[in-house]
């Protein structure tokens, strides 16, 4: 389970190895996370890319220890800045989150009250990880409204959220997750919801405060894109493993697991010649309760074999790791012929 | 995907000047009343055997534009012409052999499948309703609507949320081409899929359009969706239509500058070629609908702007044999 920046002779920012998240519901246990290990560096931005399902979110929430279902099982290590995040009391959870590490939501909504102005919702988190006066704290709060490019801070600090569009509230969201200067932002489909024009900003306001504050940043999410655009290193999930994690540029130009293949295919172009059908991965993501034994990506792969019966583990070099059996020279073969184009059979 | 384009084939539906007015705000205090204009003044044409694309931003008005043309919404002015004749203005029961040429297909089919039906009978609603045929009839095209869809019999007893969302969405464009219609409003069909799911329901788009002869109008924000499905696209901004073209010409060299800034946005799936900061930022928001901004209603966010296009607003122009353009200072 080493994984690929073990050779970095410092202590990583975040270090998780063998995580696992179950839940037991009615109908069995259902394992959302199944064995995910990786390093996150100082000033780095990880990419998490999967489809429903495939416990990129689930990764995230138990990172920032907010699964408090009864019913979940975490087991595994988180280490963060070299201490153990499992097992830690509620009390000194809620004294990381919030400060040194942040959480950015999908919807800004999830992260903001309505019944409080914006400015108050600020103000109170810097009260409660810092030691500044309200005052003081209100005047950080104008400036962080300034940092994320919010045009008239001091007239913003007063508005409720119902009174700002969606990607003022987001930026909103990550000046409060900056408020405390954090050293490890957590941002979950940042920018899904949101205008493409609007996500551009986002992006670039992510990759500024990378800069700026210094923050490394893991970003999890469904859209390649946006991964190509932003993050350093890759991890692609799928349900609930890692299959595939290498550097950004190594994973667009040579990727190396089939579902990868498959998820690159799938998104038409936006210049270029247009194909005239895209190529699908057929079927659909599996459910978790009924995972087949094995590779989980076997049944839609269409290049399994017997070997695909034993879960694979992860191979490959420090800095392209891969979840597959296909031997490098397989690959190799495969890549080199265009894509076949699988017809339609779903599930 | 054949190559129809808007001045050689026959003309299906057009929109002319139609608009479309909500009110919003306080009913009973007179002051706190607004108008808001969702869709303003929109024309256009659609192709018989063509794929129209209308793309936009959220709040762009092009659901609304979609839900008027199909009659879900009335209009408040302008005329919606179908096969020559003029159905903006005809009752429910004159309207309805209509309704059986024009379908819709929704974003989300979770919400737009009766949960308590069964495939069965979400598939052959219409098929009652516009008297197919005899029961075995019935029975026999629901199948076989399936297999057209990917499915088989098998899950005709099962009920919608036993199927996943791209099996969902199958159903749901099972359920439109049902009745052999000349029309399918497709709104955001694919925007709600996982990204490996969608490309399969794109594909089924344009293999039924093949083997069908169905005319689309495909509804979506996502751009690179667009390119793929759309012969024609007509980009919208605050309610009207700001270009039109055909697909290649509009994403290769946009003539508006809302265009070129969309298209500059989308986050491109290649390190090499990522744009990491050098894309057109727009500045601001999409501003309020209920007070749009004067002259050409992009102007706040324009980076090429000038005096005339606060106070003049831009009429949708003839610039090339497919294109149209609705700015002062066109980009080519």
């Amino acid at each position: 389970m080493t994984e690929a920046t073990a050779t970095d002779p410092a202590v990583p920012l975040l270090a998780v190895d063998n995580l696992r998240v179950s839940f037991r519901t009615a109908r069995g246990t259902v394992r959302a996370v199944d064995g995910v290990s990786f390093r996150l560096g100082h000033r780095e931005i990880l990419g998490i890319v999967g489809e429903s399902g495939s416990g990129k979110s689930v990764s995230l929430m138990a990172m920032m220890g907010l699964i408090n279902d009864p019913n979940a099982v975490i087991e595994g290590s988180i280490k963060f800045q070299g201490r153990e995040l499992i097992g830690l009391g509620a009390r000194e959870m809620r004294r990381l989150r919030g400060g040194r590490i942040a959480m950015i939501f999908q919807d800004p909504m999830t992260a903001l009250t309505p019944v409080y102005t914006v400015g108050r919702q600020i103000v109170e988190q810097l009260r409660l990880h810092t030691d500044l006066s309200t005052g003081a704290a209100r005047n950080r709060a104008v400036e962080l409204l300034e940092a994320v490019g919010i045009p008239g801070p001091k007239d913003v600090i007063d508005r409720y959220p119902h009174q700002l569009s969606g990607g003022m509230r987001q930026r909103v969201v990550i000046a409060m997750a900056l408020s405390c200067n954090p050293a490890l932002m957590l941002a979950d489909e940042p920018t899904t919801a949101l205008d493409v024009t609007v996500q551009a900003a986002i992006l670039d306001l992510v990759r500024k405060l990378r800069k700026d504050f210094g923050s490394s940043v893991i970003l999890v999410t469904h859209n390649m894109g946006v991964v190509a655009e932003i993050a350093d290193k890759v991890a692609v999930m799928y349900a609930g493993r890692i299959v595939e994690h290498a550097d950004t540029p190594t994973m667009f130009r040579t990727p190396w697991h089939p579902y990868t293949w498959g998820l690159l295919d799938s998104i038409p172009p936006i210049s270029g010649a247009r194909p005239r059908r895209l190529s699908s991965i057929q079927g659909a993501p599996p459910s978790l309760q009924r995972l087949p034994p094995g590779c989980s990506f076997a049944p839609r792969c269409q290049y399994r074999s017997r070997r695909c019966a034993v879960k694979p583990p992860m191979i490959g070099e420090p800095d392209h790791r891969v979840a597959c059996v296909l031997e490098p020279g397989e690959r190799r073969e495969i890549v080199r012929k265009p894509a076949q184009q699988n017809d339609e059979i779903p599930s | 995907m054949n190559m129809l384009t808007g001045a050689t084939g026959r003309v299906l539906l057009e929109a002319r000047s139609v608009s479309k007015r909500f009110n919003v705000g306080s009913r009973i205090v007179p002051a706190l009343r607004k108008t808001v204009h969702a869709v303003d003044g929109v024309s256009l044409q659609v192709v018989r055997g063509e794929t129209l694309g209308i793309v936009g931003e959220s709040g762009c008005g092009k659901s609304t534009l979609g839900r008027c043309l199909v009659r879900l919404h009335e209009v408040s002015e302008g005329e919606i012409i179908f096969e020559g004749r003029d159905i903006t203005r005809l009752s429910r029961r004159a309207l309805r052999p209509i309704r059986r040429k024009i379908q819709m297909v929704f974003q989300d089919p979770a919400a737009s499948l009766n949960p308590r039906h069964r495939v069965r009978d979400v598939v052959a609603e219409p098929l009652i309703i516009h008297e197919f045929g005899t029961h075995s009839e019935i029975d026999a095209r629901v199948v076989e609507l399936l297999r057209v869809v990917g499915l088989s019999a098998d899950h005709l007893e099962r009920f919608p949320h036993e199927f996943s969302g791209g099996q969902r969405q199958r159903i749901g464009i099972a359920r439109a081409i049902a009745l052999e219609p000349d029309l399918v409003i497709a709104d955001e069909p694919v925007s709600a899929l996982d990204v490996s799911v969608q490309a399969q329901v794109v594909n089924l788009f344009q293999d039924l359009q093949e083997r069908l002869g169905l005319t689309y109008i495909f509804i979506a924000h996502d751009l690179s969706v667009i390119r793929q499905v759309a012969n024609r696209v007509a980009v919208m901004y605050l309610g009207s239509v700001v270009e039109t073209g055909l697909t290649e010409a509009v994403f290769d060299h946009p003539a508006h500058p809302y265009t070129q800034a969309l298209i500059s946005a989308v986050p491109v799936p290649d390190p090499d070629r990522a744009h990491r900061g050098r894309r057109i930022l727009l500045k601001g928001d999409v501003p309020n609908p209920a007070a749009p901004p004067s002259g050409c209603r992009f102007h706040p966010r324009c980076s090429y702007a000038q005096a005339t296009c606060r106070d003049v607003r831009p009429a949708l122009t003839r610039i090339g044999p497919h294109r149209e353009v609705a700015c002062h200072f066109p980009l080519v």
